[in-house]
């Protein structure tokens, strides 16, 4: 990372840079800053005392840029341990910039790289590697539980767990050389058992921390609730009703929802990502076609999914329901109306078979729930992994709710956001890792030592076999940042905003 | 007044002695203790073995004495780890000892440059440049000094409540080298090694023993000799157990151990351990290795690997007594442990000599090492150091990467020893490629760089040549799947499949099909330069694939480190800073690499956090 020698003063606006709003903050660090702006500031600066709100003019040749409150934090006591000058100026963007330029300038600063900031404090030790890395989730975290993981990491508990799993690494790596250089002391007999049984063990620990991330963590950060069905079934309504607003634009006219619409929507204080889909079917519109594309994609990503069914419609048939890959809920729409009980009948013979190949997450996945499905070691009885016997790989029920939608009952929409709340929930028992850095490692970790169990098991030569396993030990290292520190700063500080 | 005078007559001694009379017009002298041969084995009575049989022929390929020798002595051939694939194979000779000595006597005296000075050390003095050795009856000039007294600083041996001086069985002690060397740095905790109890080979009975035969398909070590070179008639080893009896007469006699009585306080090695250590350590195991291993044809002894012991002489023979072939044996030497002292190896140079003291160089076993082997590597890295330096021509360092002697030279200078070092191949990071077969390929420049355009030089230039040829043949040489070749041999492949490709195939074997093809093509080519081509081949993959992800690792390894700045900063724990002192990494890999250092340490290092 070029910058990491770099002391030079940085500027940055801290409160984002695309929309105007009353009040941006601009941030200064570096050593002696109170000099550098002496030169473009109304107060005298042997005047400032540290962490005093002043109020005084940004002036440079005369020219009064804007009128501010200038806060000052002396370093070390600072944020990242340097000088640092808040400027509490007027939020329009062009303002910003403006006063931007003027600093770097005449001033000396240059503008921050992405998580200068913090990859300061980093340097001067006002936070730890894994604090940054916490940091990070924490300043993204939409809902609670990001919320605790990231103060858990702060706290160093994940470390512990990929410590155990360099501990299995080791154990196993280790029998393996003793088959090459101690085979006198230990023969034959004794190093094959070594082997298997440290493989084995080596296998269950990546086995369990892999389900912790497979099941799509990642959309755990503000997951997709996705509305789907038929075109003119009510999704829009639907859609509209649980948001209590007029987001979506409704019509009678089928297909018109053609892009999809988004919005968040607070549930049990998580924050959820609910989105309306083009209608399904089969259409030679170009538009509405890729809509339709794009609508399948949103489903298949989706944490949960809702099928909407207006049981009157003759078009919700057996072709319509082959086509559909997973369903958490079907709401009925209609409910008002004469002939309601039977054709909803209809509709759920035609759905009977469903449960039994719907999972609602990655579907094809044998799930986290088996105990560790290689090895002849026990499955960890301790492991995070089986917290709950029920969890929501099994095959499930699809909940059925109606609904009417002109006339909408505020209970109908309880249940669906109560059944939610419960999937939301058991995903979160299998306590998922959610950094992306853990993640992507832990998956390479994963398929890496896939390769390795593959390998060793129809090569002979053990040499090579070894060499494999380097493989996955260059990974685990990563995981634990010991080996590559620089990547993983370059990785984190390119992934923060700047000027935190 | 010499060049070069080598203080010792051992494995490192003579290595040292032979490679610096290489260059010529150099004068080397070689100080060694009066009835002691010179190279003599006083343990194990075999050269080379997993690792150690890559420095035998790293060294043989740069010029060096020992798989010269150990093929002249050489009763038993064997490969190690054969099954376990190429890279971890390793040749072993059981030597006969004395005639090894005697031709080792025999060479080096042969050599005008060379001569061998049988008195005591008594002292040094001088500078850099010009040095003065004091032994008993004169004193000897020399300009560089290399030191390879082996266990002999502060010896002290040990059968049970028995003690002598010495660093050896029937030597004198150098307790005199003690004193002058006080003003050098020496570990602080004493080393320790040990040696089983010598058996009279007409006393056992063969009969009840396993037996290991020579193998005749094993290549001879020196690059000079024919691959199947013997010289002498090979013998069988032989192989028994320890049992419950053995184990419980050793835990039964805990106390008169030296060891767990706390008459020794040496540090032995845990890869090497006394019977004694098995048998308290490890009280569910009661099964242990016996090798019975002749010693030499002119002796009537036999060595017993794997019971290293320093009980008492009646415990040793009831214990001896107790193994299955072993009733009868007779003990004709009982075994010892000895402690000794050795120097801090983390004030070398890579180019083993003394930093404090410019001009002298140390190697083998005073350094903390165990093995001929090691020991003879060493000796080879002082003595053409020392001759380069006199020449005022650059260092030889040996990188790691790409050889064994490359690894212990590192290993040695930027880790203080807690015990006894010896290689492994688990110590090599590139142990794909760090193989026996290719030596040549790996050591070859190394050597000819040197200049000394011996005949071995010729031969290198012509192995490497031919190699290259071959190699780039073979990559462009595609066989019609239809090829008749292919069809005496049953292999089966899609078009366009050139016979590199084929020895990559994990169903055949690599150098016997390449082998075959040469024949079948009607070429006529070295046996040697075949099995480093056909093996390099199937390897080429899985050595790039690791040297990636090493180097993508490591890529941080070379960043240069500023030792004073590290030793100043708030953000190094005070053991870290320590260990930095002390051996002043230059760069970040050097860093990494020292015992102890805390993943924060590195941690602030890489992200230039000091």
């Amino acid at each position: 990372m070029t910058y990491l020698a770099d002391n030079s003063p940085i500027i940055a606006c801290s409160t984002g840079l695309t929309s105007n709003t009353a009040i941006g903050v601009i941030r200064l660090s570096g050593n002696n800053v109170l000099d550098l702006v002496s030169e473009v500031i109304s107060i005298e600066i042997h005047k400032i005392k540290p962490r005093y709100a002043y109020f005084c003019k940004i002036i440079y040749k005369n020219f009064v840029y804007d009128e501010v409150i200038f806060t000052f934090f002396k370093g070390p006591n600072s944020y990242n341990g340097e000088d640092i000058i808040e400027l509490a100026v007027h939020g329009n963007q062009l303002n910003i910039s403006r006063i931007i330029s003027l600093f770097v300038d005449h001033c000396g600063f240059r503008k921050a790289l992405p998580g200068e900031f913090t990859q300061r404090a980093l340097k001067n030790k006002k936070l730890s590697m894994s604090q940054v890395e916490g940091l990070d989730l924490l300043l993204n975290a939409s809902n609670i539980f990001s919320l605790d993981q990231g103060f858990s990491l702060l706290g160093g508990d994940l470390q512990e767990d990929f410590n155990k799993l360099y501990d299995c690494f080791l154990r196993h790596k280790s029998s393996l050389e003793l088959g090459f250089d101690f085979l006198d002391d230990v023969g034959e007999e004794q190093f094959s058992a070594l082997f298997s049984s440290s493989l084995s063990e080596l296998s269950n620990c990546i086995n369990s921390l892999y389900n912790r991330v497979k099941n799509r963590g990642d959309k755990l950060i503000k997951p997709d609730i996705a509305i789907y069905g038929l075109p003119n079934a009510g999704k829009s309504s639907f859609f509209n009703a649980i948001l209590n607003s007029n987001r979506a634009i409704v019509s009678n006219i089928a297909g018109t929802t053609r892009d999809y619409l988004s919005e968040d929507i607070f549930i049990e204080n998580n924050i959820f990502s609910l989105i309306d889909t083009a209608g399904l079917r089969v259409t030679d519109d170009v538009i509405e076609h890729s809509g339709i594309e794009l609508a399948k994609k949103k489903i298949d990503l989706s944490f949960y999914s809702i099928l909407i069914v207006n049981p009157f419609d003759e078009s919700f048939d057996e072709d319509f329901v082959s086509s559909l890959s997973k369903i958490d809920l079907v709401l009925f729409t209609h409910s008002d109306i004469d002939g309601f009980n039977s054709s909803k009948q209809r509709c759920i013979g035609l759905l009977k078979d469903f449960s039994k190949i719907s999972g609602p997450i990655e579907p094809q996945n044998a799930g986290p729930i088996e105990p560790q499905s290689t090895g002849p070691i026990e499955p960890q009885s301790t492991g995070p992994i089986e917290p709950q016997s029920a969890g929501p790989i099994e095959p499930h029920n699809v909940v059925i709710i109606d609904i009417d939608l002109t006339r909408v009952n505020e209970s109908s929409i309880e249940d669906v956001k109560k059944s939610i709340n419960s999937k939301y929930l058991k995903l979160l028992s299998f306590n998922p890792i959610l950094i992306d850095r853990h993640r992507d490692t832990l998956i390479r970790i994963y398929s890496n030592f896939n390769d390795y169990k593959r390998l060793a098991s129809t090569q002979s030569d053990m040499a090579i076999i070894s060499s494999e396993l380097n493989i996955v030990g260059h990974c685990i290292s990563e995981l634990i940042g010991i080996i590559s520190p620089d990547d993983v700063l370059q990785n984190i500080f390119s992934n923060f905003c700047i000027g935190k | 007044m010499f060049d070069i005078v080598i203080v010792g007559g051992g494995h490192a001694g003579i290595e040292a002695a032979y490679i610096a009379s290489q260059f010529n017009g150099l004068k080397v002298g070689i100080v060694t203790l009066k009835g002691v041969p010179l190279a003599s084995a006083p343990c194990n009575p075999s050269i080379g073995g997993v690792g150690k049989g890559q420095v035998v022929r790293e060294l043989d390929i740069l010029g060096g004495l020992t798989g010269k020798l150990a093929d002249l002595a050489g009763i038993q051939f064997r490969t190690l780890n054969e099954s376990k694939g190429y890279a971890v194979q390793s040749t072993r000779v059981q030597i006969d000892k004395i005639k090894y000595a005697k031709f080792a006597e025999e060479i080096i005296n042969d050599i005008d440059n060379i001569t061998v000075i049988r008195e005591k050390a008594l002292e040094l003095a001088g500078l850099d440049g010009n040095y003065s050795i004091r032994t008993e009856s004169s004193t000897w000039n020399t300009r560089k000094v290399i030191f390879t007294v082996g266990t002999f600083l502060n010896g002290k041996m040990h059968t049970g409540s028995v003690q002598t001086e010495g660093g050896r069985e029937q030597c004198e002690s150098s307790k005199s080298l003690s004193e002058y060397f006080s003003s050098i740095d020496t570990v602080s905790a004493r080393f320790k090694t040990g040696t089983p109890a010598r058996l009279d080979k007409n006393s056992i009975n063969y009969d009840k023993l396993e037996i290991q035969p020579s193998d005749d398909s094993v290549e001879s070590f020196h690059a000079l000799h024919s691959p199947d070179f013997r010289n002498l008639n090979q013998v069988s080893c032989y192989l028994t157990y320890t049992n419950d009896n053995t184990m419980n007469i050793i835990r039964d006699n805990k106390e008169k151990s030296p060891m767990f009585n706390g008459q020794i306080k040496g540090v032995g090695a845990r890869y090497c351990p006394s019977i004694e250590d098995k048998a308290y350590r490890y009280p569910d195991k009661n099964k242990h290795h016996v090798f019975i291993e002749p010693e030499s044809e002119e002796l009537d002894t036999m060595y017993p690997s794997g019971i290293s012991t320093s009980l008492p002489l009646d415990v040793q023979l009831k214990m001896v007594h107790s193994i299955e072939g072993l009733e009868n044996a007779e003990i004709l030497v009982p075994g010892y442990a000895v402690e000794y002292d050795v120097i801090d190896t983390t004030k070398l140079s890579r180019a083993l000599e003394h930093q404090d003291f410019p001009g002298i160089y140390f190697a083998g076993q005073v350094n903390g090492t165990s093995g001929y082997e090691e020991a003879a590597g060493q000796g080879y890295i002082a003595g053409v150091n020392a001759a380069l330096k006199l020449l005022e021509r650059e260092p030889l360092v040996l990188d790691r990467s790409e050889s064994y002697i490359g690894v212990m030279i590192e290993d040695l200078v930027s880790n203080l020893r807690d015990e006894p070092y010896r290689l492994f191949t688990a110590r090599s990071e590139n142990r794909l490629y760090n193989r026996e077969d290719n030596t040549v390929i790996r050591m070859w420049s190394y050597r000819t760089k040197l200049g000394l355009n011996k005949d071995l030089d010729r031969y290198l230039e012509g192995f490497k040549l031919t190699y290259e040829v071959l190699e780039s043949k073979l990559a462009s040489t595609y066989l019609h799947p239809n090829d008749k070749f292919l069809g005496m041999h049953n292999i089966d492949v899609p078009r366009r499949t050139t016979i590199a490709d084929i020895l990559k195939m994990t169903t055949i074997d690599p150098v016997l099909t390449l082998k075959n093809y040469l024949e079948y093509a009607g070429f006529r080519i070295d046996k040697r330069i075949i099995k480093t081509l056909a093996i390099s081949i199937k390897y080429a993959g899985y050595i790039t694939k690791s040297d990636d992800q090493y180097k993508k690792l490591n890529k941080l390894d070379n960043k240069q480190i500023v030792v004073e700045k590290l030793l100043d900063s708030e953000n190094i724990s005070f053991e870290c800073k320590q260990r930095i002192e002390k051996i002043r990494p230059e760069n970040f890999g050097q860093l990494k690499r020292i015992d102890g250092i805390r993943p924060a340490t590195l941690a602030v290092v890489a992200g230039d956090n000091y």
